[in-house]
């Protein structure tokens, strides 16, 4: 019996790993995207796209690890938790690498448009801020972190200032017609994609979050609905709604 | 009666312990021998306290062996730990069994160095299937780095195990690139404005209409004016450089500024830039090259109202702290990509040649600029954000000679 839970913690132990790796591959991915848009990289452009396959298997590989694991182990509380969060989490940072490749593709449908320095100067700034969380996602998973973890909401407030910022740049440089429609369109999507990496991020918190502490948003609404239903039938107070927060 | 008895049974007890000497001599006699043959030796003849005093010498020697290998191997970590590259061997498992200072951080790594280590792992895995390998990764990081990793099967007394080498070779990559640029964009900055001289000529020596021949004339005179400058910076640079003719001498901060901004205000004025100059006014004086300190403030301020648009402002200024002075201009302009902000101080650098071009810069007021500040011990830095505009800092870790007198007096 303890050989086969030394089994199962080593097996936990390389999931964590596989994800750090898939982590790493993108956070890899988005200076590298960047890269492709700002300089018009179409060679780059190319690569990327095709490196995504290598983030698919990567997944692929981690999800059927962590399948094999719940159905030959059939772990309990904090364990069963880790196993359910690498699943998320897989799901989390591959779609962080697709708006990477959406980035690299959206550089191919504006290639030869002159980019606003302006703009370009908020798309590294953007895709730094990206970066930033990802990392910082990765660190409170490996370190099981809750804290970090529910602090990536927070951090994530830079980014979305950064995105305003950048939809007003594009409308400047649109109106000032330095900035065809179709460029205009596309580079709305980028900051779009820059922005949903930093959702998934916060995803990520969240999802660590509840690895640690078995809590997660959604209960906090779930409570209010509840509680709501209970007003109807026995005649209670009605609670407030509001906003979810932590426990 | 009883006297015979207690006699009888001491005799047998004598003889008792006699024969249970005998035998636990023999017995230890016997293990003394195999000890002795186990170690090498020829027992034969010998009787128990020299074969003890074999195995004693024997122990002593190897305590001294292994101290002498544990020295080694002491000595060859060390050796190991000195290495910039990393280097890592694993067992047949595939588990470390031995590693140096520098794979430490590739070990359980995280981040970009997790992906270095899952490429490590990968090309281990084959070099323990006896075929060596090799892989260069190129991370995007931040930083940007390439790394080379190498790995080798190894036989230690039959057992199978591999060694890998990681190996950072992104400063030597950076001067590989700074070298081949350089000799291409000098020949590129010197040869297109003769071949244009030439071909201009050419034309002109056909030509007849005098408006046509003025015109081709006065683009002679441009070229001419540029491939000029060129050299003159150039030669600026190959003085700077070698640092044979400098001259120092206390030169007040306030007056580096003034000359530096009067320079260049008339080409700020043309640019329609605003030049403000703080410290103008600053009389306390540094110790340095008053003639390369000019300079290299000149080219950055020229720098900054290339890249400034019409309207916009510039600002030099000047940080006394205490054990450094600092010179900084900062400017609105366009600023510079981060994926080059590494290179911009190279010879011949351009971020973006066809704005160089509309310019009518060299490219190597930068490259003044860093030698200036390494003649001075001090260094050149750049923040910078497209868009936004940049700030160079040249950094003196000079101390003040003179202190600021109160009621300052004109020039």
């Amino acid at each position: 019996m303890p050989e086969q839970r030394w089994t199962f913690h080593q097996e936990l132990d390389e999931i964590r790993d596989e994800i750090v790796q898939l982590g790493a591959l993108v956070r890899e991915f988005i200076p590298r995207g960047t890269e492709v848009l700002l300089t018009g990289d179409m060679g780059g452009a190319l690569d990327l796209i095709e490196a995504d396959d290598e983030l698919d298997a990567l997944t692929l590989r981690i999800e059927e690890n962590c399948y094999n694991v719940l159905a030959r182990q059939q772990p309990m509380a904090s364990d069963l938790r880790s196993i359910v969060t690498a699943v998320w989490l897989t799901g989390e940072l591959e779609r962080s690498g697709d708006l990477m490749v959406n980035v690299a593709k959206a550089a191919r449908r504006i290639y030869g448009a002159t980019l606003d320095p302006r703009l370009c100067g908020l798309i590294e700034r953007m895709s730094e801020e990206a970066a930033r969380l990802v990392s910082l996602s990765l660190d409170a998973y490996v370190e099981r972190n809750a804290s970090l973890g529910a602090a990536l909401a927070d951090i994530d407030d830079a980014l979305d200032a950064l995105h305003g910022d950048y939809i007003e740049a594009i409308f400047d440089a649109h109106s000032s017609s330095d900035l065809g429609l179709q460029p205009a369109v596309q580079l709305a999507l980028v900051g779009r994609y820059y922005e949903r990496i930093g959702d998934h991020a916060v995803n990520i918190g969240q999802r660590v979050q509840y690895m640690v502490t078995g809590w997660l948003p959604e209960q906090t609404g779930a409570a209010r609905l509840r509680a709501r239903e209970k007003f109807l039938t026995d005649g209670a107070q009605a609670p407030e709604s509001g906003s979810a927060e932590g426990p | 009666m009883i006297a015979d008895l207690v006699s009888l049974l001491s005799v047998l007890l004598a003889v008792a312990v006699v024969i249970a000497a005998l035998v636990t001599r023999r017995r230890l006699r016997s293990r003394l021998t195999l000890g002795v043959e186990r170690l090498g030796l020829d027992p034969a003849g010998a009787d128990a306290d020299a074969l003890l005093s074999v195995i004693e010498k024997a122990v002593r020697d190897r305590t001294l062996d292994d101290q002498r290998d544990r020295s080694t191997i002491g000595r060859l970590q060390e050796a190991l730990d000195t290495l910039t590259a990393a280097v890592l061997v694993v067992d047949a498992s595939g588990a470390i069994v031995e590693h140096n200072i520098a794979a430490g951080g590739f070990i359980e790594a995280r981040h970009t160095d997790a992906l270095v280590g899952a490429a490590v792992n990968e090309l281990l895995a084959e070099a323990l299937a006896g075929r060596s390998a090799e892989r260069t990764l190129e991370l995007f990081g931040p930083p940007r780095r390439s790394v080379v990793i190498t790995t080798r099967p190894l036989g230690v007394e039959g057992a199978r195990c591999a060694v890998a080498i990681i190996e950072d070779v992104t400063e030597r990559r950076r001067l590989e690139a700074v070298r081949t640029d350089f000799v291409a964009n000098i020949s590129h900055e010197l040869k297109t404005p003769i071949g244009a001289i030439s071909l201009l000529a050419e034309t002109l020596q056909s030509e007849d209409d005098p408006e046509v021949a003025a015109r081709l004339a006065g683009r002679i005179q441009t070229e001419s004016y540029r491939v000029g400058r060129t050299i003159e910076d150039l030669l600026e640079l190959s003085r700077i450089e070698i640092d044979e003719s400098r001259v120092e001498e206390a030169v007040p901060l306030g007056a580096l500024v003034r000359e530096a901004c009067e320079r260049l205000g008339p080409a700020a004025e043309q640019a329609g830039v605003t030049l403000n100059c703080c410290g103008a006014e600053i009389v306390a004086a540094i110790h340095c090259d008053r003639r390369q300190l000019v300079s290299a403030l000149t080219n950055l301020i020229d720098n900054a109202i290339k890249y400034s648009d019409a309207g916009a402002a510039i600002e030099v200024a000047v940080v006394l702290d205490p054990d450094e002075v600092v010179l900084s201009v900062t400017d609105h302009g366009i600023g510079i990509p981060a994926r080059d902000l590494d290179r911009v101080f190279e010879r011949f650098y351009r971020v973006d040649q066809d704005r160089s071009r509309t310019t009518g810069g060299t490219g190597l007021g930068l490259a003044i600029v860093r030698h200036v500040a390494a003649n001075h011990s001090g260094t050149v830095e750049v923040d910078s954000r497209l868009g936004e505009g940049s700030v160079f800092r040249l950094r003196l870790p000079i101390s003040i000679v003179a202190i600021p007198d109160p009621q300052p007096k004109e020039d």
